[in-house]
């Protein structure tokens, strides 16, 4: 699982940016090093919670700033929520 | 260009508004074979002016903003040359917001405009420098904190007075077609500081000097443009663009398709629904359009305006506090009277062009109320700021939402593109579709930002995408 969740991370983020997902390292800065704006920042963010049902809490929102980091909260929010299924 | 034949092109642009001229200005730069395909007889989309005898209108856009020393307008611009080919005047104030107990004006020097709302507001001092101080110094992980946001949410967080955060949305209702209660935080911030924090720039020569000046310089790069050139559908093949065909059947081949036409049009007509899925298509046909407007275009004699304030300056016309209930009559297209709306007198004197958002109807509806609304909004204009008005007129017409439509057939005429509620933000994962090879949108229809600074940001931002492949 964690291994799809890196790939759909990086196709996100691939189509916002525009890079190629081969350019897409898994430290790179979105801001400083794949030119993320305003508008790229938001769509990221709701193609995120779209693409895995789940729904990311505001504070947590400055997480989403590298795909490993992005990938990191993905997991404990998907997670949580199996979690939340089981009890 | 070497290697490709006459009806062979490295990139096809549909629709030769401000979005795609500058899109392919940027490819034609990168060295790329390009053709802008424009239904029209003019390019400009809804930035083009036009003549009726001896004066000259613009027809929708009526000045620009984003013209900052690091605005996105200046860079493009720099970028291809333009600025040191157009002559680009600031009007100051851009904007003045007159309601019945504040006259409030946007000036170049946004210290002024913030003392201005401090006058007319003491007891919100802090909040108003708070307020500005976020819009001029945005981080990128605010707005995505605050894609749930709508503006009104934004005001009530920093504003405890009705009557300010009104004055503070009215110019949203008219630049973006929503009231604050529907409109994302995002796009209202963008629309406040693009158009309204740095507005009120205008090119010598009336709003079509801007494509014209595009179209010149995308054809210096090497760009083909052509005119009253329909296209009907974008061909797929094997899940890649192939090229598109005409109108009159003829076919053009072309690596990459970029669409500055409404996404309605792009997924539902020109590649329809063996290329599109039933999910999409259906998620599509739920999305909301933005309102169109009714534009009136007044023509006057001589010395008319001259005891009024500069011309050049956006006059919003402010008479009730209830934000909601001018959405609620305009949404539904009860014109009894107009007593909100914007006015702007022309840089040479001449006229007038003023605007009130409108819902799209048929074009029998409008035809049967073109007259009458055109005589009504002339009594707001006569009630409100101009009393001599008809004394003065020479000329009078109007563009309804339906004529919007007709020349640049914009999905029910919207002036904005999609609405732009919080909701639909996720629409912008369509602008180059990971099911069709090759395929972009841009222009106003795919993403939370409006106007000339939206278009032309997405123009480029699209081309830059293009180029990297």
């Amino acid at each position: 699982m964690p291994d799809s969740v890196e790939k759909e991370i990086v196709s996100i983020i691939a189509e916002v940016s525009g890079f190629d997902e081969e350019e897409i390292k898994p430290d790179a800065n979105f801001f400083d090093d794949l030119e993320i704006d305003s508008i790229k920042a938001i769509e990221i963010t709701v193609a995120i919670e779209k693409k895995f049902k789940i729904s990311v809490r505001d504070e947590d929102v400055p997480l989403i700033t590298t795909v490993k980091h992005a990938v990191e909260l993905v997991n404990t929010l998907l997670e949580q929520k199996a979690a939340n299924a089981r009890a | 260009m070497p290697g490709l034949n006459a009806n062979e092109y490295d990139a096809v642009i549909i629709g030769a508004g401000i979005g795609g001229l500058v899109c392919g200005c940027y490819l034609a730069k990168a060295g790329m074979k390009v053709l802008i395909a424009e239904q029209h007889f003019k390019p400009g989309g809804y930035c083009t002016s036009f003549k009726r005898g001896k004066f000259t209108f613009d027809a929708a856009a009526h000045s620009f903003g984003g013209y900052r020393k690091d605005g996105i307008v200046r860079k493009v611009f720099r970028d291809l040359g333009l600025d040191m080919l157009l002559n680009i005047k600031r009007y100051d104030p851009s904007d003045i917001i007159m309601s019945p107990d504040y006259k409030i004006s946007f000036r170049s020097d946004v210290a002024e405009t913030i003392k201005d709302f401090i006058s007319a507001f003491p007891l919100e001092s802090d909040n108003i420098e708070k307020f500005f101080h976020f819009l001029n110094n945005p981080s990128p992980i605010s707005f995505a904190r605050m894609r749930n946001w709508t503006f009104r949410q934004l005001l009530d967080h920093y504003f405890l007075d009705n009557k300010l955060k009104t004055i503070l949305a009215f110019p949203l209702l008219g630049n973006g077609g929503l009231p604050p209660s529907l409109m994302s935080a995002f796009t209202g911030s963008k629309i406040f500081t693009e158009f309204l924090l740095d507005g009120g720039y205008y090119p010598e020569g009336g709003m079509q000097a801007l494509p014209i000046a595009l179209v010149g310089r995308f054809k210096e790069l090497g760009g083909e443009l052509r005119l009253s050139c329909l296209v009907k559908q974008i061909v797929v093949r094997d899940g890649k663009v192939a090229g598109v065909h005409f109108e009159n059947n003829d076919f053009i081949s072309s690596r990459y398709v970029v669409s500055n036409c409404d996404a309605m049009q792009t997924f539902s007509d020109l590649l329809g629904s063996e290329v599109v899925s039933k999910e999409i298509l259906n998620e599509i046909e739920t999305m909301s359009p933005s309102l169109s407007m009714f534009v009136l275009y007044l023509g006057v004699d001589n010395n008319t305006f001259q005891s009024l304030h500069q011309p050049g300056t956006n006059l919003w016309i402010l008479n009730s506090y209830d934000i909601e209930q001018i959405y609620s009559k305009i949404n539904k297209g009860h014109f009894d009277e107009i007593d909100d709306f914007m006015m702007r007198i022309s840089p040479d004197n001449q006229t007038i062009l003023a605007f009130v958002n409108a819902p799209f109807k048929s074009r029998a509806y409008w035809t049967s109320k073109k007259g009458k609304l055109t005589e009504i909004f002339i009594k707001g204009i006569m009630r409100n700021v101009l009393p001599d008005l008809t004394k003065h007129l020479i000329f009078r017409d109007a563009a309804t939402p339906y004529t919007l439509y007709r020349y640049t057939l914009n999905y029910k005429g919207a002036a904005y593109g999609w609405s732009g509620i919080p909701s639909q933000s996720s629409f912008s994962r369509y602008r180059c579709p990971s099911f069709i090879n090759g395929l972009y949108l841009t222009g106003h229809w795919i993403t939370q930002v409006q106007g000339i600074p939206g278009v032309i940001y997405i123009g480029y931002d699209t081309a830059k995408m293009i180029s990297r492949k």
